[in-house]
């Protein structure tokens, strides 16, 4: 288990350098120069005259002039060390400021939107297979094959509309306008629970779907196997049986997808975040490579990308808790 | 105190696609306490079928006929009922594991790969013997002791795949012995295993069946085995039992076509240079079951007009041996 635990870090802390050298890679890519956009900016309209020399200075003052190695090794050094991402130069500001409570928000509809995904689909998909082939069965698949070809999107809208209509609730943003600007408190957390249910149900929609047919395949496989009948032939209970046998098999496969479901999740936050009004990560992704503010891009894209690896070490870890066979190499 | 498990007219249907196929049709066996009971047939005779109905382990899809009985006598003394029972009933959880311990012949399949042996051995234990924490893990332990697995107390808490096969196998002997049931269903126990080791755990059935004084039903494919283990023997064909008898008198007298080609077609090594005689054919699928008697498409000795109109009725030789086939039938009218 021991050996176990040190392979998989290992394996972790080598795919975040890696990947962090990608992220680097891609804020490097975009053509033009910061430089000259930051100087028109700072200095148009003003009747300063801009030479190639002051276009250097500023350069030299942002440490664009250094070699990418050198770059590299400040932005990730800093990162690491002081939890400093750096300055975002359009904002005048440092890139910590300008992301600040959005990643936190971002991370907690990740979270919620997991849970809810694997709240539902799980008990949904065992409960299909042991009832196969009944009304409910036929009723459950029909609605996730409806969520695997529905667009999140146009899901987004739909729900937006009914849950004006039924609850009245203001369901754009993630807080009601008088806690919008509170500090944080119990009331504002309650606030932002009930507002995060909406667009965490949306953006586990398809990722629902998809492990509701995953659980319910695995779990009918489970079941007719022999391990079970022979469990059932030393007098388990019933349901103790199917929970403590075929069920945790049926988990395996959900648990090994979650670093797929996170990515999943990223990809349609922006578009539902949009429709839903949601001022997150994915809109401000967006305007800064727009605007080529790489310290924030970079910032951005590496923290989704390390909470993937993350969380597929996470998965690894609960895999090995689930199937003795992985952990003891069997 | 009638036997310790009677089966009377037992017939099992199942809903397919095809229809209704019957695998099991009209059969009657039992086995009294501290006997064993040989079930012989080919792969899809319905003895599996036969026995899962006692454990009452059949699919939903399966279909008990109204006129079978399955009668259990408990360590009470109590009359049971099996096939009335409830399914999730507490009776028969007790009779499940508690009564009656199965195991099968796949040994590696029918424990769970996720959790320890002494995990499962010991669910049993507290099922059935209510006892708990160190006490069930003594009882697993010693069960474990008791078929033969050498360092007992580190194998208890090791992993199905880190046995081998004929280990697995004792261990699921532990396992269906750990309740000290009174009849134990070993459903072809050796098939899975290699003939060193089949031997081996024949001979600790045989030792732990004398010692725990259970009886014992014995399924296998194999007369040889059969021939070992068994007091008394049923031959299954086609979902009906066509001969029954004690053990040494059915071997030195088969009566039924099927049983003489079954015994014709054991390999001996006294008559090496025999080429080995096979019975002829293949067993009709249950959907397509011949007319009249179920073995006619087989029977050299079919009489035309005879065996493909009626079903063969069961003949009584004497002995405790009997017979479904008209040849039999035939004789004893002219006598």
């Amino acid at each position: 288990m021991v050996r176990f635990l040190a392979e998989r870090s290992f394996g972790m802390i080598v795919t975040l350098f890696m990947v962090s050298v990608m992220v680097f890679f891609i804020m490097e890519l975009p053509p033009g120069d910061f430089a000259e956009r930051y100087a028109f900016r700072k200095f148009s309209g003003t009747g300063v005259t801009i030479t190639p020399a002051d276009i250097a200075a500023i350069r030299a003052e942002l440490g664009l002039d250094q070699p990418a190695v050198v770059r590299y090794f400040d932005w990730i050094s800093g990162i690491v060390l002081r939890g400093d991402f750096g300055q975002a130069y359009a904002f005048d500001t440092s890139v910590n400021n300008v992301i600040g409570q959005k990643v936190w928000l971002t991370l907690g509809l990740l979270f919620a939107t997991l849970i809810i995904t694997y709240l539902i689909s799980v008990p949904i998909g065992i409960y299909a297979a042991v009832r196969r082939g009944g009304a409910a069965d036929y009723g459950l698949t029909l609605f996730s094959y409806l969520g695997l070809a529905l667009p999140n999107f146009l899901l987004a809208l739909v729900l937006l509309y009914f849950a004006n209509l039924w609850f009245g609730a203001s369901v754009g943003g993630l807080f009601s306008a008088e806690y919008a600007e509170a500090p944080w408190s119990a009331a504002k957390l309650w606030d932002l629970m009930k507002h995060m249910w909406l667009p965490a149900l949306v953006l586990g929609w398809s990722a629902m779907a998809y492990q509701i047919q995953t659980v319910r395949a695995t779990m009918s496989d489970e079941i007719g196997k022999l391990n079970v009948t022979a469990a059932r032939a030393r007098g388990v209970p019933e349901t103790r049986l199917l929970l403590k046998y075929p069920a945790r098999l049926a988990l395996n496969p959900v648990v090994s997808t979650i670093g797929f479901d996170v990515n999943r999740i990223f990809s349609e936050l922006p578009i539902v975040a949009a429709v839903l009004g949601l001022t997150e990560l994915g809109d401000l992704l967006l305007k800064s490579f727009l605007d080529l503010d790489m310290n924030v891009a970079g910032a951005i894209l590496l923290m989704l990308t390390v909470v993937i690896v993350v969380m597929n070490f996470v998965s690894d870890l609960l895999l090995a808790w689930l199937d003795p066979r992985i952990r003891l190499g069997g | 105190m009638g036997r310790l498990l009677e089966v009377e007219n037992l017939t099992v249907s199942f809903r397919t696609d095809e229809g209704l196929i019957t695998p099991v049709q009209g059969v009657s066996f039992g086995v009294d306490a501290g006997r064993t009971l040989g079930i012989v047939g080919e792969s899809g005779s319905g003895k599996s079928v036969s026995t899962k109905a006692v454990m009452r382990l059949l699919p939903v899809s399966a279909r008990i006929g109204d006129q079978s009985c399955i009668a259990f006598t408990d360590r009470d003394g109590a009359r049971i009922d099996v096939h009335a029972l409830r399914p999730g009933a507490r009776a028969l959880r007790r009779l499940r594991g508690g009564e009656i311990g199965m195991i099968f012949q796949e040994p590696m399949a029918s424990f769970s790969p996720v959790y320890t042996i002494g995990n499962q051995i010991m669910e049993t234990i507290r099922l059935h013997k209510g006892l708990r924490g160190a006490a069930a893990r003594d009882l697993a332990v010693e069960m474990l002791t008791k078929v033969g697995i050498s360092n007992p107390a580190a194998r208890v808490d090791q992993y199905p795949h880190e046995l081998s096969g004929g280990m697995r196998q004792r261990a699921m002997i532990a396992l269906a012995l750990s309740a000290g049931p009174r009849l134990l269903i070993a459903d072809e126990p050796t098939t899975a295993l290699d003939v060193t080791i089949q031997a081996q755990v024949l001979d600790l059935m045989a030792g732990l069946q004398r010692d725990l004084g259970m009886a014992m039903i014995f399924i296998t494919h194999d007369l040889g085995v059969i021939a070992q283990v068994a007091d008394e023997v049923a031959v299954m064909y086609l979902g009906t039992i066509v001969e029954q008898g004690p053990v040494r008198q059915l071997l030195k007298t088969p009566a039924h076509p099927y049983t003489q080609g079954l015994i014709a077609a054991i390999p001996r090594l006294d008559r090496i240079d025999n080429r080995l005689t096979p019975v002829p054919g293949e067993i009709p699928s249950p959907s397509a079951r011949p007319s009249g008697c179920p073995f006619r498409s087989r029977c050299a000795q079919a009489i035309l007009g005879v065996c493909d109109r009626t079903p063969p009725p069961l003949t009584r030789l004497g002995g405790g041996q009997s017979v479904r086939c008209h040849l039999h039938d035939r004789a004893r009218a002219v006598a």
